[in-house]
């Protein structure tokens, strides 16, 4: 026990270093950008006094380490910008101030990720429950018709684009049959229901198309998994063929399965983008990208770390989990 | 030393025989054949088809239905083969093979750079091994940590507009692409290294060169070519999935995923669903021509999937 | 003799594979009482293993079996699945030649001996978990209470193998088939694991079914022999007639191949020349007649006509399939 225990500090203690080293890293690229944000905040005219004062109030006439050492404080001390009746609170945690919006962007970041976490988790569980029974039905049917069709969705799963099979669906669903609405966001909070309704298109989508992956590894690991010596003794202890499968076979390949489905959930907001536009819900993509549009540096930044920081995190769920599934493992 | 150059050489046969047997894997030979030729020829199948991909035609418009095309399937007929793209009137079948020219070229680029950059560094990193292979290895752990297509997106803002895209865009897919096969090859180089033929290359006064291009590269042969194979669909579908957000290819050229991108309205009202149909189709068979390959070549040189056949 | 507790007859398993059917066993008959051992000896591919897989009935789908197993003259052969799943693991228990892979990775041995028992017994987890504790302590691994938590890899060879030996008995099966028990083992825990399977046997009146080429071990614990070639028999008989009235020269090359120290040595060891063909493979004459040395004093018998196992006269139950009358001398 003391042994996991001092192996998750261990890899808490990296994961916030590699933290610190990619917002360093983020940080120096974004802020060498030649286009200066204070230009567009400045208005028109944008005489040169008025760039410095805009400069000044946005802390860009700092050198870069300062301004970096600056969001560092500001996360967990928050920070003010200018002065008197004109000052802008960013309360701890403060992951930078957009100006154009005139919002911090840990506001901003926590008012988009109900969309976009709405949209990711619940494709998620979809796709790992299609993708891990399609897996181990086309495995148990080996060469059969049921093998084939499992695996001919799943090729034609990989080799579709997620926003081509949202358009199609939009197209067919929603316009041609008028089954489901085509677009738009219900928040939780209003109506459940309509929440659920709204969210079913996007979440088969992005299930099927990700389920595809599941549907190929899953199969590949049980073909293994079956043909091991572990489960001739199973099958001679007299355990059921269901128990044989569950227990023994989908026991052994289940650790590739949760480390994918573990970077795949760190790595979900990049998908979650491209369904975002597509089926124009305002979440975390919409966010960015809109961002990038008007060269707001701090939500560039702030979303680009968040995004980074759910891929580290579920780095380490993965290994912790890794650790608990197979007693191979070791932790010294 | 000869044999085991020899002995490299005859396993790749083996297995390009085995690709040729893969019906599957034939389909997306012929495929994927089919695809280079229309790509190379788009010019020349543009001039053919008596259009061009930036002339507007206003008058096949219906400004009644918000200026999607006249008549059905989003206006196809003799003179444009894929009808015309709403509110420009611009003939879709030249945008097309244009733009499957654009995701091909840019897919083939980007996986000759990273295959490249990523099989000298991946076997420069097993062999030399000591500080260079601890950095390599850093160096990956952290681009596999990146948000990779934020950070696409992201970079559009930082990178000077004189910058072409269609430069940055390659250089960007290349800057995460080439980290994958690093990680595999030097895996791989790895366990070659202790092999008896390379000690024995080291021993008689090899240098480190020709170790590493005429021991080490031909018996990578084949993870390289599955690696690079099955990189070409996803990087298909990541130039069509970053010029669909509108930070890919800028307009004119034309593109697939923009093409892609533009239809969304036209969609969602259902005045022209026609417009999303072609270049939809075009990129979903470049990606499953190009991973049907992959797939038959992994297969046939995969040892272990191959045992248990 | 006393009464079988598993009797086979005219065993015949064929395997239906892309190449056409592939005979693996021929038709053989053997029988085994309560605590008497019979050993089946042979090469490997002569389709010992396969016989004692279709005796458990956990041979792959595409394996037909034919013949009749009798376990205490109940007809196995054909029984549902649910029927012949009562019996696996209850009534006949198989031991695996190596035990690392037969173990299942993922689970502590306590867990596996313990779902053993639960599949066959009603009884709360807790109770089985306390039989597994019993059935690990009686096969002699040390404070077992508490290595019953452990996970297969943190075994030696030989604990992993006396793992294996509690998991086939905690049910106190009538028969234990052991195939090949010791070979991955090294010599002087080979005899531990021989002597653990005599004591049980004595103890329980287990009937056992030895599956091995090792003569050596053979000659010490069993009863009866069944020699097996090319998916027949090509001599059956007492452990005695084996090792001084071998009858069919298949099995004087096994004795000769064996190193002895009972009697003088030889010049050197000898070896059978040639590899054996692959049941079914000839088809017609003796399956032997290849590599057999006494062909040319037999003559044409041996190419033409295939030699049954018949009763060598004033030998008792000795049973030999070569058309050679005599006993074949040994030919150095």
């Amino acid at each position: 026990m003391p042994d996991i225990l001092w192996f998750i500090i261990r890899r808490l203690l990296a994961t916030v270093l590699v933290m610190l080293a990619l917002s360093l890293a983020v940080y120096l690229i974004f802020y060498a950008i030649p286009a200066d944000p204070a230009h567009l905040a400045c208005g028109k005219p944008c005489t040169p006094d008025r760039l410095e004062q805009a400069r000044h109030f946005m802390q860009l006439d700092q050198s870069t380490i300062q301004q970096y050492l600056n969001f560092l404080k500001g996360i967990f001390a928050g920070r003010t910008f200018g002065e008197g009746a004109a000052a802008v609170h960013c309360n701890a945690p403060c992951f930078g101030y957009s100006f154009p919006l005139a919002r911090p962007v840990t506001t901003l970041i926590l008012d988009r990720l109900p969309v976009t976490a709405s949209i990711a988790v619940g494709a998620a569980v979809l796709w790992l429950i299609i993708g891990v029974s399609l897996g181990v039905v086309a495995a148990l049917n080996r060469g059969r018709p049921l093998d084939r069709l499992a695996v001919g969705v799943a090729l034609i799963g990989v080799s579709t684009p997620s926003f081509l099979l949202g358009l199609l669906a939009i197209l067919v669903f929603g316009f041609w049959l008028n089954m489901v609405p085509v677009n738009g966001y219900v928040p939780f909070s209003e109506s459940p229901v309509d929440w659920a309704w709204h969210l079913v298109t996007p979440w088969l989508v992005l299930a099927v198309l990700q389920a595809a992956s599941y549907i190929r590894l899953t199969r590949a690991q049980m073909l293994e998994e079956l043909n091991l010596d572990h489960i001739t003794t199973a099958r001679a202890k007299g355990a059921g063929e269901a128990r044989v499968v569950v227990t023994h076979g989908l026991r052994g390949a289940l650790v590739p399965i949760v480390t994918l489905f573990g970077l795949d959930l760190g790595g979900l907001l990049g998908g979650a983008i491209l369904t975002e536009k597509v089926f124009s819900m305002q979440g975390l993509g919409e966010l960015l990208i809109s961002a990038v549009g008007q060269l707001d540096v701090a939500v560039v930044v702030g979303v680009t770390l968040f995004s980074a920081f759910l891929i580290i995190v579920a780095n380490l769920v993965v290994d912790i989990v890794h650790g608990a599934l197979d007693p191979r493992v070791s932790h010294g | 030393m000869s044999s085991s150059v020899a002995g490299a050489v005859s396993p790749t046969r083996q297995a390009l025989h085995r690709v040729r047997r893969d019906r599957s894997a034939r389909v997306g030979l012929g495929l994927v054949v089919a695809l280079i030729v229309v790509a190379a020829a788009s010019p020349l199948l543009v001039k053919l088809s008596g259009q061009d991909a930036f002339t507007y035609h206003i008058d096949l418009l219906d400004p009644a239905r918000g200026n999607a095309p006249q008549g059905s399937f989003g206006g196809v007929s003799g003179e444009h083969w894929f009808g015309v793209e709403p509110l420009t009137g611009r003939d879709l079948f030249s945008i097309v093979v244009l733009g499957l020219r654009t995701s091909l070229t840019i897919a083939i680029v980007v996986t000759v750079v990273t295959t490249v950059i990523g099989t000298l560094l991946g076997i420069t990193a097993a062999y030399v091994g000591g500080w260079f292979d601890a950095i390599l290895s850093r160096l990956l752990d952290f681009l596999f940590g990146f948000p990779q297509l934020v950070f696409m997106i992201a970079l559009g803002i930082i990178v000077p507009a004189k910058v072409p895209r269609t430069v940055l865009l390659i250089g960007v897919l290349s800057v995460f692409g080439w980290a994958g096969l690093a990680r595999l090859i030097r895996a791989q180089a790895r366990s070659l290294v202790t092999r008896e033929f390379v000690e024995a290359a080291r021993s008689v006064g090899s240098s480190g060169w020709w170790v590493i291009t005429r021991e080490l590269l031909p018996n990578l042969l084949g993870p390289v070519l599955v690696v690079a194979t099955l990189s070409i669909p996803g990087y298909i579908g990541a130039e069509a999935a970053l010029s669909f957000l509108g930070v890919g290819v800028p307009p004119p050229t034309p593109s697939l995923g923009r093409s892609i991108s533009d239809s969304i309205a036209w969609v969602y009202t259902g005045t022209d669903p026609w417009f999303m149909v072609f270049p939809g189709i075009a990129l979903f068979v470049a990606v499953l021509g190009f991973t049907l390959l992959g797939d038959g070549v992994r297969d046939a040189f995969d040892v272990r999937l191959r045992r248990t056949h | 003799m006393a009464e079988p507790v598993l009797e086979v007859h005219d065993l015949r398993v064929t395997f239906d594979t892309e190449g056409g059917l592939v005979p693996a066993v021929d038709g053989i008959d053997f029988s085994v009482a309560a605590g008497q051992t019979l050993a089946i000896v042979g090469e490997s591919g002569s389709g010992k293993s396969v016989s004692s897989a279709a005796v458990m009935g956990i041979l792959p789908s595409n394996a037909e079996v034919k013949g009749e197993v009798l376990l205490d003259g109940r007809e196995l052969v054909g029984l549902p699945s649910d029927e012949l799943r009562k019996i696996r693991g209850n009534d006949i228990a198989l031991v695996f030649q190596d035990a690392l892979s037969a173990l299942n990775p993922y689970y502590t041995v306590g867990w596996q001996v313990a779902e053993a028992y639960r599949l066959h017994h009603d009884v709360s987890k807790k109770a089985a978990f306390q039989r597994a504790i019993e059935l690990l302590d009686k096969v002699g691994i040390p404070d077992a209470a508490r290595r019953a938590k452990s996970y297969p890899h943190e075994f030696s060879g030989g604990m992993r193998q006396r793992v294996v030996i509690a998991m086939a008995l905690v049910n106190d099966p009538r028969v234990l088939i052991a195939d090949e028990p010791t070979t991955a083992l090294d010599v002087t825990v080979q005899a531990q694991i021989m002597q653990l399977l005599a004591d049980v046997q004595e103890e329980f009146g287990t009937a056992l079914v030895l599956i091995s080429h090792d003569l050596g071990v053979v000659a010490e614990v069993a009863d009866d022999v069944l020699v097996m070639y090319a998916g027949r028999a090509a001599e059956r008989g007492t452990v005695r007639d084996l090792f001084h009235r071998a009858a069919h020269p298949y099995s004087l090359g096994l004795l000769g191949a064996m190193p002895r120290i009972d009697v003088p040595p030889r010049p050197r060891l000898t070896t059978i020349p040639g590899s054996p063909p692959s049941p079914g493979s000839i088809k017609t004459g003796c399956p032997f007649q290849p590599r057999c040395a006494y062909t040319e004093r037999v003559g044409e018998r041996c190419i033409t006509e295939r030699p049954e196992l018949t009763p060598r006269p004033g030998e008792g139950d000795h049973e030999a399939a070569c058309h050679l009358g005599r006993r074949p001398e040994a030919v150095v």
